[in-house]
């Protein structure tokens, strides 16, 4: 009986100890150690996941066979319930996305709490873009010369924010004859892509939360603004031409946050 | 120990370390190798160096003996330096190289300038470090055809070798692994950072009217922009070789539109296996471009003028052409003057200091 006793008395322990070592430093520390959000990132079209290469239409019947789908992805932000936005402060601590590179993804720390809309900027804000010279950095960091390839103008007009690329035909042809080349960047071209969450994300200490962020490039080409790929296949964003503006508008668009 | 062990120590020391052959027993006799210092000039980005291969002077000095050494090839006859001549900035100046036995090639030997900065080598980019691409020419068939056990016990055998292994790596082991390690510290040191170019950005020199013409020309935007939009009548040169950094590559595959289809070489697409990839060849460096000649990774154009006539043209249309080529508008339309202007810019890539530099020529 005394045996049994001691069991009892020892597994009741066991799982005071479960409950309350297990629970009590989770929770009283989350407010001091950080937790990460990580977006997994996928291209697609009409909803569907796309992968470059493979031949689709667009909104109007034009063949379009992407080539390359690249975008900075800065200053990314979670809301809290006092409505302040809470984002890191390493100022020059972006992310390239590269849909070439299989499961891209965007690995943020935030403070653990209470959260309930998330946003991020498309392209590079203006304290970073024109303001800083590739060779400075790392080559590691995605502002750096290698880290960077292919997505730095000169040093005057900084960096290309987006990079949509590829070949397109006429409506109902399967000849891929004419090149699309969207390479919009300036300070202009900055935008902010905002979600609402419709819960709250609660983020805990050293929790990792993640989120799939689909980027739809069928609808870049209409979101906002219709773009016709025969008639306007390239832009770089030169002085007066708006079809930057507008497919940054269109990019911006485009984006869907799924849980 | 007493007094007569410490001196036969002391002797055997200084006697026999360069003739023994154990490398523990030798671990002993070589200092610490010298830290190499590489001077990386402003504007360049920072060089990454491999944690298990750092720069050392005495690593450097046998990867140098080991590029100019015609003994790493089966007939004696080939060096890595007999198909990078410093004088074609560390190229060949034919369009493919000629191996041991008159063996040839299929591509034209790239420039090694700068490739210190490179994330990957070769036209196709097969090799990830330079470690890795060192590796390749020694056994190849159509290069210098010697395997490597060959080659090490060639090594083994020369007089001078065990000591300057010894002195790179702490002991007289030769092995593949070091000799790879040594040639890529050397070519790590291939540094071309005193063009006219480099001096015009440090404030030391000004351009003609003519290279300043060109270098605006190399900056904006290729096409009229009656039949291109957005062009700007240039030359549309920087979106690859880019000026970041000053390399003047971006490092990255691209098609320029050579040929309409790729039996002949597929470029990347022989490494991915990855349809895209067809006919996409390794953007190089434009420093030193006026000494490179023959151009392209087929050297198939034989001066600066023609390869700007091919881009002026813009290019042979094919499923995976880069969009940068103006095929379907008319090309660059550059005028003649636009175009001597863009050659006499990138004569300005041209740093004599670089190709003269003894710290780069055989040293025997």
């Amino acid at each position: 009986m005394k045996n049994t006793n001691n069991i009892l008395a020892g597994l009741a322990a066991a799982t005071a100890l479960f409950i309350t070592g297990c629970s009590i430093p989770y929770f009283s520390d989350r407010s001091d150690v950080p937790g990460t959000v990580r977006f997994d990132v996928q291209a697609t079209w009409e909803g569907e996941p796309y992968a470059l290469g493979e031949v689709v239409e667009d909104y109007a019947g034009h063949p379009i066979q992407l080539h390359n789908l690249q975008a900075y992805i800065s200053r990314v932000e979670l809301r809290d319930k006092s409505g302040e936005w809470i984002g890191n402060d390493r100022q020059y601590e972006v992310n390239l996305v590269d849909f070439s590179v299989e499961s891209p993804r965007v690995v943020e720390p935030f403070p653990a709490g209470q959260y309930d809309a998330i946003r991020f900027g498309l392209g590079l804000p203006p304290d970073i873009n024109g303001q800083v010279t590739p060779a400075d950095f790392p080559n590691d960091n995605p502002l750096s010369v290698e880290g960077s390839a292919g997505m730095f103008w000169t040093w005057l007009t900084g960096y290309i924010f987006f990079k949509y690329e590829g070949r397109t035909g006429a409506v109902g042809s399967e000849l891929l004859s004419e090149p699309i080349a969207y390479h919009c960047g300036t300070d202009s071209s900055y935008r902010v892509v905002t979600f609402e969450l419709e819960n709250d994300l609660w983020l805990w200490g050293q929790q990792l939360h993640t989120f799939q962020l689909e980027f739809d490039a069928a609808q870049a080409l209409y979101a906002t603004e219709p773009i016709n790929v025969i008639d306007y296949p390239i832009t770089h964003n030169g002085p007066g031409d708006t079809l930057a503006y507008a497919l940054m508008d269109n990019f911006a668009a485009s984006w869907q946050l799924v849980k | 120990m007493n007094r007569f062990a410490w001196v036969a120590a002391v002797v055997l020391c200084a006697v026999g370390c360069s003739r023994c052959t154990d490398p523990v027993e030798c671990a002993d006799c070589y200092p610490e190798p010298t830290p190499y210092e590489l001077d990386i000039p402003a504007l360049f980005p920072p060089m990454d160096i491999p944690a298990d291969n750092p720069m050392t002077v005495e690593g450097v000095e046998l990867g140098r003996y080991l590029f100019w050494d015609a003994n790493l090839s089966a007939d004696g006859t080939v060096s890595c330096g007999s198909c990078h001549l410093p004088s074609s900035s560390f190229s060949d100046p034919s369009e493919v190289s000629t191996g041991v036995g008159g063996a040839q090639g299929v591509r034209n030997s790239m420039v090694l300038v700068n490739v210190g900065w490179s994330p990957s080598f070769f036209w196709d980019g097969r090799s990830a470090t330079l470690e890795e691409q060192v590796q390749i020419p020694i056994p190849h068939p159509d290069e210098m055809a010697l395997p490597w056990h060959e080659a090490l016990a060639r090594l083994e055998a020369d007089p001078d070798y065990p000591g300057r292994y010894g002195a790179a790596f702490g002991d007289h082991q030769i092995t593949q692994e070091r000799t790879a390690k040594a040639l890529a510290q050397f070519v790590r040191t291939l540094i071309s950072k005193d063009s006219k170019y480099d001096r015009w950005r440090r404030g030391e020199t000004t351009l003609t009217d003519s290279e300043f013409n060109g270098y605006e020309i190399f900056l904006r935007e290729g096409g009229d922009p009656e039949t291109t939009p957005g062009g700007q009548f240039g030359g549309d040169c920087f979106h690859c070789h880019n000026e970041a950094g000053t390399l003047f590559t971006d490092h990255l595959f691209r098609n320029n539109g050579l040929d309409a289809s790729f039996e002949a070489d597929p470029g990347l697409a022989g490494v991915t296996g990855m349809p895209l990839d067809s006919g996409r060849f390794k953007t190089p460096t434009l420093r030193n471009v006026a000494l490179s000649a023959p151009y392209m990774h087929d050297g198939r154009f034989a001066t600066l003028e023609e390869v700007i006539e091919h881009y002026n043209s813009g290019g042979v249309p094919s499923s995976t052409i880069d969009p940068f080529m103006k095929y379907t508008t008319g090309g660059l339309a550059l005028s003649p003057v636009q175009k001597a202007d863009l050659i006499a810019f990138l004569h300005t890539l041209t740093d004599t200091v670089f190709i003269h530099n003894p710290a780069f020529r055989d040293p025997r």
